[in-house]
């Protein structure tokens, strides 16, 4: 039913955000990390959108590269900018100099990127619930 | 006497038949008749169910995601609803039929 396929679109941009939301509370989680599993100090993780064909979308008319299209994270990507060295000499992590590479994360950027998440998150969920509305509307017709 | 009965009889013409309908079968399960079809809808109603059902028992047990499951049982609840209508119109027009007075 080509009812659904806006709900298949507005599903996968819950999911995009919802991977953007973890990747961000992992950066905010880790700001102060500064040995992961390789032993190098974390670096922040962006997640990078892609759009890709959703099954179903075939009945919307339009030419073929003009149908809705949904969402997906197609990679994650670490950021490569240095982080900032403090020195510490007694830090365990402490290079031969005494100082301490932290990671490149910026707390108040990570929640600013966690709001833009969580709204995103939002007007996807307003998309369905319209949706929803719209479909019980269409059903009262024949009441 | 033989000659005026034939007139007449040969007056009276008889009676034309109207163009039969061709009404499909009823019962049959093949494509395109409308029990087929309406079988057919019901198994994708059915199939939705399931779905939304799979969807939350994942949820319970931990593992699945949670808009997945909402949107699994919108899906069921809207096709749900359509079903219902379908059928509420087909007993309708079944009552209507049986109040009529022949």
């Amino acid at each position: 039913m080509d009812f659904f396929t806006a709900l298949r679109v507005s599903g996968s941009g819950l999911s995009a955000e919802r991977t953007r939301v973890n990747l961000a509370s992992s950066n905010l989680a880790n700001a102060e990390t500064t040995r992961g599993p390789d032993g190098q100090p974390y670096k922040r993780l962006d997640p990078v959108f892609q759009a890709v064909a959703m099954e179903g979308a075939n009945a919307t008319p339009g030419a073929p590269g003009e149908k809705p299209m949904g969402v997906e994270v197609s990679q994650v990507v670490a950021d490569q900018t240095p982080g900032k060295r403090v020195y510490s000499p007694g830090h365990p992590d402490a290079d031969a100099d005494g100082f301490v590479t932290f990671p490149n994360v910026n707390p108040v950027n990570e929640v600013v990127n966690l709001l833009s998440a969580s709204r995103g998150y939002e007007a996807n969920a307003t998309a369905v619930e319209t949706l929803k509305q719209m479909a019980q509307r269409g059903l009262d017709i024949s009441r | 006497m033989r000659s005026e009965l034939d007139m007449i009889v040969g007056g009276v013409r008889p009676l034309e038949r109207p163009e039969a309908h061709t009404i499909e079968a009823p019962g049959k399960s093949g494509e395109g008749t409308f029990t087929g079809e309406l079988t057919k809808a019901l198994g994708e109603v059915d199939k939705l169910q399931v779905d939304a059902d799979q969807q939350a028992k994942m949820v319970a047990e931990g593992g699945g995601n949670l808009h997945e499951m909402s949107l699994a049982l919108e899906k069921a609840d809207i096709s749900m609803r359509l079903a219902m209508k379908v059928r509420n119109k087909l007993v309708d027009a079944y009552n209507e039929i049986m109040r009529m007075s022949v």
